[in-house]
């Protein structure tokens, strides 16, 4: 239902809305601090619960990741893709490990699951790439180290 | 009968049942690593414990006969602190390895300390381990993970036929080995696998393959051999990574024998012909499409055709290949081939006590009934027509008895198909739904697990092309 509540025949211009609204934009554009920044000169920081990047942690050059294959059976966009295998020095071992990023939600379910705190979020959040095959991260690519968590 | 009372619901049970086959039987769930129906009861996990009114201590279901009107609660505090206990008792040494073990999954030991073991450990001291010893190609020994139930052992004893594994020391220290560590010669083994509660023995060809959760299982049965055991085949993403058995009481029981459960290679091999083929001018093999592909055939399947059908067919492709020879190839002679020296469904023996027969095709008996007799490798024809699943004998040496061209529709190899002019490709056991028969006359489903590889098609759609 449509209520005619203006009174005047003044009020109808909205006239004083409108200085009202004047008002806030000339106070916000000469008096308020920018809300933007200079990026890329310029970084926020962000929170260290911030999930971004994966990386697989690796201790004295060895994965974490023993390929038991929770993170991809929590992972809901079923974007982790890992094929087992054995090494001398390892029983079980990711030979394949690759990451969709550009399917990925970001949810850090994967971290969350990980038994043996391999799979990590980082705080990068620069992932545009030029090609989609380049959001496909690969193990060597999962093994830089991208924080410290 | 004579009653007893589980969990307050009155329960008849023949006399000498123990009690925990009478709450098998009716759908009550106790606990248990040590007990299988087929194996001889030896009551040492002590998971099985329940509380009988009337006997002070707490007794073990698997080695308790039911008694008139004996009352038995299955849940009480007193027994589920027992199983808390044995529960951690039985962790003592376990490692919890769960992210690297096969098992997990579809571990009893997983299970059971989720439901009832303490999510922590008290125990502080050393764990043992041991050096696995090698058990031959088909299992794999985990001895950190073995908790003596000694199921394989009287696995191996009691339906093997031979004592092959033992118990090393005892206390702390036992372990689990075959005799002096020689490889395991039981053409069973991969049951050990199956009935292991723990990750201990895991079979080697599925080793790291596969997350036993992400498999889908398909009721189906065994096309090994004419026993036609039953049998989940458990597959994903068009890919089959392993059989199980299905439990079957008239026919296998719990098993399966080793030949059956690894006889799904070929359905995924790279050497399967998968695109229908033809043989070009300069005598190569060359993909082409179907209906060329099906017209080549058609053109050369002329003259007096010899009609070559596998037993490993199912009865309804058996049905529809000799209707359509009836009605599309005049002069067309029929008959059944598979394992060598199998012409008749007499010649089908059994292979041990257990469960192998020696037609290592599973419905030789139903292509009996369907009127076939079986190719002796006699006679002269003009052109040749061999339908063939994955497990019937490769036939290499037709061109003695065909003049003209050898054409094959179904599962074929690469290597084999020297002689033949064209290759449909067609579907095997997983990728079709079908009624095989086994030696004792017993007909029995195959369902389709996955999607036909590649361009495989059915006979049906086959026989469509070529009209
Ligand atoms: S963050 Fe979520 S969506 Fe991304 S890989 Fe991990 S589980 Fe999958
Ligand atoms: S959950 Fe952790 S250990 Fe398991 S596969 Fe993923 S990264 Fe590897
Ligand atoms: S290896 Fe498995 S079946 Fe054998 S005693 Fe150990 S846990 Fe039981
Ligand atoms: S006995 Fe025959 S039907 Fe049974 S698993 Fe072995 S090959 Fe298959
Ligand atoms: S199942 Fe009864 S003691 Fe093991």
């Amino acid at each position: 239902m449509l209520v005619n509540n203006k009174k005047g025949f003044l009020n109808k211009f909205y006239l004083f809305e409108i200085l009202t609204g004047l008002k806030i934009t000339m106070r916000n554009m000469l008096f308020a601090k920018n809300v933007t920044i200079q990026y890329p000169e310029e970084r926020r920081t962000y929170s260290d619960r911030y999930r971004g990047l994966h990386y697989i942690k690796s201790v004295n050059g060895v994965e974490n990741c023993t390929a038991c294959m929770l993170c991809p059976t929590v992972c809901p966009a079923e974007c982790i893709h890992i094929v087992a295998g054995e090494r001398p020095d390892k029983e079980k071992y990711p030979v394949k490990f690759e990451i969709d990023i550009l399917r990925c939600c970001y949810c850090g379910f994967c971290e969350e699951a990980c038994p043996k705190d391999a799979i990590k979020l980082s705080n990068i959040y620069e992932m545009a790439v030029s090609y989609r095959d380049k959001g496909v991260y690969d193990k060597e690519a999962l093994l830089v180290q991208r924080g410290t968590k | 009968m004579p009653k007893c009372i589980i969990d307050g619901k009155e329960l008849e049970f023949k006399p000498g049942e123990m009690v925990i086959q009478v709450a098998d039987r009716n759908g009550i769930d106790i606990p248990r690593f040590c007990y299988h129906p087929a194996l001889a009861v030896v009551a040492q996990c002590r998971m099985c414990a329940v509380e009988v009114e009337k006997m002070p201590k707490i007794q073990t279901a698997c080695s308790l006969p039911a008694g008139d009107g004996m009352i038995v609660h299955t849940n009480s505090d007193k027994v589920k602190k027992t199983r808390a206990s044995v529960m951690e008792f039985t962790l003592i040494n376990h490692p919890l390895d769960c992210p690297i073990c096969d098992e997990a999954g579809e571990c009893t030991l997983q299970d059971y300390s989720f439901a009832h073991g303490a999510p922590d450990s008290r125990y502080e001291e050393h764990r043992r381990t041991f050096i696995d010893l090698d058990m031959g190609p088909v299992i794999k020994k985990n001895m950190n993970r073995c908790i003596h139930c000694t199921r394989c052992i009287r696995f191996c004893d009691e339906v093997g036929g031979f004592r092959e594994m033992v118990a090393l020391k005892r206390g702390n220290s036992t372990e689990i080995t075959t005799v002096d560590g020689k490889p395991l010669e039981t053409e069973y083994a991969g049951n050990l696998a199956d009935i292991c509660p723990t990750g201990s023995l895991t079979l080697v060809d599925f080793r790291f393959k596969k997350r036993a959760w992400y498999l889908a299982k398909t009721k189906s049965v065994c096309e090994g051999c004419a026993q036609g055991c039953n049998i989940d085949v458990n597959s994903e993403n068009g890919v089959v990574f392993r059989h199980l058995p299905r439990e079957n009481m008239e026919i296998n029981k719990w098993w399966i024998c080793d030949e059956g459960r690894f006889s799904f290679k070929y359905v995924n091999a790279e050497a399967r012909v998968t695109e229908p083929t033809v043989r070009t001018a300069d005598k190569k093999l060359d993909f082409t499409d179907w209906k060329s592909a099906v017209a080549e055939a058609k053109a050369k399947a002329t003259g007096k055709v010899l009609v070559l059908i596998g037993s490993d067919l199912t009865l309804e492709e058996i049905r529809a290949i000799q209707a359509f020879a009836k009605d599309k190839l005049k002069d067309a002679a029929l008959f059944h081939f598979g394992t060598p020296g199998h012409l008749k469904a007499s010649d089908d023996k059994a292979e041990d006590k257990i469960l192998r027969r020696t037609s290592k095709t599973s419905n030789l008996h139903g292509a009996e009934k369907l009127g076939l007799k079986g190719w002796d490798g006699q006679g002269k024809y003009d052109s040749a027509l061999v339908f063939r699943g994955g497990r019937a004998m490769m036939l290499t040496d037709l061109r003695k008895n065909v003049g003209g061209a050898i054409i094959g529709v179904g599962v074929f190899e690469t290597a084999a198909i020297d002689s033949y002019e064209v290759v449909l490709p067609g579907l095997s056991y997983t990728e079709k739904s079908g009624t095989i028969v086994n030696w004792q006359g017993k007909e029995q489903k195959l369902n389709k697990a996955i999607e036909p590889v590649g361009q495989s098609r059915s006979v049906a759609d086959v026989f469509a092309l070529w009209s």
